[in-house]
């Protein structure tokens, strides 16, 4: 385990800062929150679903993702993560885990005590608000997912998986250019979507074909996003980023 | 005034969970707030509008939903008494989706300024709406689960299971029979599926002897049957039923 560094949960800050905007005071009181990092490896288990957490992770590198089992086996993935933001916040009041974190790519995440953010939410009320209101976006991102499977076709649904992707790392800042790494298999996109690997892969063939997406290994261009929006039915307001606080 | 006809009602749930107080529910009880009956489909909150209240559920059922562009629609939640209806507009600026009366239904109406006075005073009562929005987020995910990788009969059971386990909770229903004013077509939009595919598997859980559902009644008469069809565990309610 690294040390830590003082400005390793400038990420934080800078997520929580995306729908509420905070005080010097308040981000610096984020900087200081206690932290281990760790380094893993693609497909570690960060939280199992069972799990009582005694601390919170937060993703500074990589990418990582919820996933849900079902009695038989066969697994849906939840949501993506992308670096700066908490994988279980929703562990500072629910004791049980209901659902499976684990790393997507190699990565880098900070351990920060539950208690010493229950602390900092107890000082700096503000900074509660934004945890709060970040966990709102989040909820807002499942009943759109919920949406996204329950009536899109299989087109538009891997299409609107794609936009959700490249918008959220662009409203964050993480990227610049219009090549976004996509380090995701065709299965977790099925298993993402509701879909067959096999149904995945026709649609992904499709989708270049048509020019709507451009494709080199891990990495995905869109070369029409208007189109691309149209084919996927995307509409960002669900991610709430264009109301800013100012 | 009774529980059904005062901000009250919240509290019924929130005093199974947390350590709330007299003076925290006296603060949440005497908040101003508007009292207003909707008719049966009648829109409660709109995507795209501005979200300046909160809504409490006071009698009746309600639901939220999203309308794709083709028209097709995803029912994404329903509602029962002593539930927030739109906890999120509390906090964010904009409604993300359309919120309807499934009954006749009433409702408290509070200005969110009032609610985030309260919230910011009283830290009870801004650790139970927390609670709250939390195990919202784990209903969704499990609705994800649900259209994504079951099949039509463990989607239907599923729904079924946890609305009875949420509504006896709530003091709805009496034994194994339930108030059950959801219609087929309402359940095809809440899983996915079509209404022909909903009206058959409906029947077929029928037939296999786990419920009967008369017009406005469920009746649950194999438990452990209808939950081992809905691979329904209830983790993700989190002790809230």
């Amino acid at each position: 385990m690294d040390a830590p560094h003082e400005t390793a949960l400038q990420l934080l800050a800078r997520k929580l800062n995306l729908h509420h905007r905070l005080s010097d005071l308040d981000q610096q009181a984020i900087l200081r929150l206690p932290h281990k990092i760790r380094r893993l490896e693609a497909q570690s288990y960060i939280l199992r679903e069972g799990d009582r957490p005694d601390r919170c992770g937060v993703l500074l590198e990589g990418y990582a993702f919820r996933h849900k089992l079902t009695g038989d086996g066969s697994r849906q993935i939840l949501a993506i993560n992308i670096p700066g933001e908490a994988l279980d916040f929703q562990n500072l009041f629910l004791e049980e885990a209901d659902h499976n974190v684990q790393m997507l790519t190699r990565g880098v995440i900070a351990d920060v005590p539950r208690e010493a953010i229950e602390d900092l939410v107890a000082r700096h009320f503000e900074v509660g608000r934004a945890i709060l209101i970040s966990s709102l976006v989040e909820a807002s991102i499942f009943r759109e997912w919920v949406v996204n499977i329950g009536q899109r076709d299989s087109r538009s649904r891997i299409a609107h998986l794609l936009c959700e992707f490249a918008y959220r790392l662009n409203a964050q800042a993480l990227h610049a250019g219009d090549i976004y790494e996509l380090p995701i298999t065709q299965e977790q996109l099925a298993d993402a979507t509701g879909l067959t690997p096999v149904h995945v892969n026709r649609v992904l063939q499709a989708l270049q074909r048509e020019g709507l997406i451009e494709r080199d290994r891990r990495m995905i261009r869109f070369p029409n996003w208007e189109r691309m929006r149209d084919v996927a039915d995307f509409n960002p307001r669900y991610l709430h980023t264009a109301e800013l606080a100012t | 005034m009774t529980e059904t006809s005062s901000l009250g009602a919240l509290f019924r749930r929130w005093k199974r969970r947390l350590p709330v107080s007299s003076e925290d529910e006296a603060a949440v009880v005497n908040l101003t707030w508007a009292r207003k009956q909707f008719q049966r489909d009648a829109y409660l909150a709109r995507e795209g509008e501005q979200a300046k209240v909160c809504t409490v559920l006071l009698q009746g059922f309600a639901y939220r939903q999203k309308i794709m562009s083709d028209g097709s629609r995803q029912i994404i939640s329903f509602h029962i008494p002593g539930e927030f209806l739109d906890i999120q507009n509390c906090l964010l600026e904009v409604a993300d989706h359309n919120v309807q009366a499934l009954t006749r239904c009433l409702v408290a109406i509070v200005p969110k300024e009032l609610l985030l006075q309260v919230m910011s005073a009283r830290p009870a009562v801004r650790q139970a709406i927390w609670l709250d929005s939390l195990l919202d987020a784990s209903v969704f995910r499990e609705w994800v689960v649900n259209v994504g990788r079951r099949d039509a009969r463990q989607r239907i059971a599923h729904l079924l299971c946890e609305l009875a386990l949420r509504m006896k909770a709530a003091g709805l229903g009496e034994g194994s029979m339930l108030d059950f004013p959801i219609t087929q077509e309402q359940i095809a939009d809440a899983t996915g599926l079509t209404a022909v595919h909903t009206n058959r598997t409906l029947q077929a859980l029928r037939r296999s002897g786990l419920i009967t559902l008369t017009a406005s009644k469920l009746t649950i008469l194999d438990w452990d049957a209808l939950a081992e069809a809905g691979d329904f565990s209830e983790r993700y309610l989190h002790h809230s039923v």
